[in-house]
């Protein structure tokens, strides 16, 4: 059950979705980059092919190869593409609540809302790029710094003496996001609301220890409750 | 590899020719060897080269016949070890994985009985025997193919018994860990390990253990 109702005008990530053959060039381009996700998350990026993607996308052979190499070069652009706009939605939804916890769980929550509505494409940024390799690999690592750099401003209210390592951040993003992948390769997206306090706690406790932790974990789980009850009454 | 290692470096073994892998074939034609050495070598030979060629390739891109190049062996004595790319892929993922376990065990056990003291020995271990193998250390870190469900469950099982390594050397009587921070714990590490073995840093992965140390035990 997700705890937020889900607007596609405020996670930054629709795009255009191309079919038939009366499409104008970029639009061809934009639907096939998100057929390849939609491919990928679907059977995976090794069995999808150009075939797969135009079923998604529309269009013809002729006009996919106007526009990439091959599959693979079709991949690292619509990957390049999305992962930008999920994480200026990410940056987003964390600058606009006041504080450090607050920001990360707004992140976390328009995370959550994107890889449940868009399962597949979610499976092709968070899993799928594992399996395609470079060059999608390094926007991946590089997308990861950036929201680990993010993430840092931690540090802003934490004395040198206990300031904690170096890698923090990555840690962080990458506790994250083996939460969703661990959802997403389950096949059941859905069951990843559950794993917000224990995210919250996780990602409060590497940076400020166990106190902190169990108070952003107590937070969440209120938060969590509070969103449900309230779509619960919505539906009622 | 650890046991691989020491096939490799027997003197009057001849090394295979140009590859990545470090496997070595035994002599061609009549050596007098036995059967079951012969095979058994050649099981070997197979696992090194499939950890290898996954750190070449990666999963979008590994072939069967990459392995059975990087081995020396033919197409016809893989088929008759491994029912496919994707079992000869399980079966190195599950013996290195049996490797790292030994190793933070051993590690653990040897280290006394303070809690903290036995963690981060382990952790240690575990940096140790990934940095002297980047192989090894890319093939037990990357996220395999989640429709190739046997290496994904091999994956998960070995998360799960980090998590489970992690918190019996951490829990005390009076501690009530938060059930699943672990698995977190262990999702984070993993990545870590992943992005700095893909990047070819694997060798910085021994350097990372007072902050992997600081950032695991953190919170339990």
């Amino acid at each position: 059950m997700r705890p937020q109702a889900s607007a596609a005008a405020n996670d930054g990530t629709a795009a255009a979705t191309g079919r038939g053959n009366g499409l104008d060039a970029e639009a061809a381009r934009e639907g096939a980059m998100e057929g390849v996700l939609i491919a990928a998350g679907e059977v995976g990026y090794r069995e999808a092919s150009v075939r797969a993607i135009l079923e998604h996308s529309g269009g013809h052979r002729a006009q996919f190869y106007e526009h990439f190499q091959s599959k693979e070069d079709c991949f690292a652009q619509a990957y390049a593409a999305w992962i930008e706009r999920l994480y200026v939605s990410l940056l987003e939804a964390a600058t606009t609540v006041p504080g450090w916890e607050a920001g990360v769980r707004a992140a976390i929550v328009r995370l959550f809302e994107f890889v449940t509505r868009r399962p597949q494409i979610g499976r092709a940024l968070f899993v799928e790029v594992q399996i395609a390799g470079e060059p999608a690999l390094a926007r991946h690592e590089a997308t990861v710094e950036r929201l680990a750099l993010a993430i840092d401003s931690a540090r802003e209210g934490i004395p040198p003496e206990l300031a904690p390592p170096e890698a923090t951040g990555t840690f962080v993003v990458g506790g994250v996001e083996s939460c969703v992948c661990e959802a997403l390769s389950a096949g059941d997206p859905d069951r990843i609301w559950d794993t917000l306090p224990e995210l919250m706690h996780f990602a409060a406790g590497s940076y400020f220890g166990k106190e902190e932790a169990e108070a952003a974990f107590e937070r969440a789980s209120i938060f969590l409750e509070r969103e449900r009850a309230r779509l619960t009454g919505a539906e009622e | 590899m650890t046991d691989l290692r020491l096939i490799a470096s027997a003197p009057e073994l001849a090394p295979a020719g140009a590859g990545t892998a470090t496997a070595v074939r035994l002599p061609p034609g009549r050596h007098g060897l036995p059967a079951d050495l012969v095979r058994s070598h050649q099981r070997l030979r197979l696992l090194e080269a499939a950890a290898a060629a996954l750190a070449e390739q990666g999963y979008g891109r590994i072939t069967g016949a990459r392995v059975t190049e990087l081995a020396g062996v033919s197409s016809r004595t893989f088929y008759q070890h491994f029912e496919d790319l994707w079992a000869c892929l399980l079966a190195a993922y599950e013996t290195e994985a049996g490797h790292l376990c030994v190793e933070i065990e051993g590690a653990c056990a040897a280290a006394g009985d303070e809690r903290r003291t036995r963690a981060r020995a382990g952790i240690g271990a575990a940096l140790s025997f990934l940095a002297a193998e980047p192989t090894v250390a890319r093939l037990l870190s990357a996220e395999p193919p989640p429709q190739v469900t046997s290496l994904a469950e091999a994956r998960r099982d070995l998360a799960e018994r980090l998590g489970e390594m992690l918190r019996g050397v951490l829990t005390s009587r009076d501690a009530t860990p938060l059930p699943g921070l672990e698995r977190r714990l262990i999702g984070a590490a993993l990545a870590l390990v992943s992005a700095r073995s893909a990047s070819g840093d694997a060798q910085r992965l021994r350097a990372l253990e007072p902050e992997l140390s600081e950032l695991l035990l953190a919170t339990l």
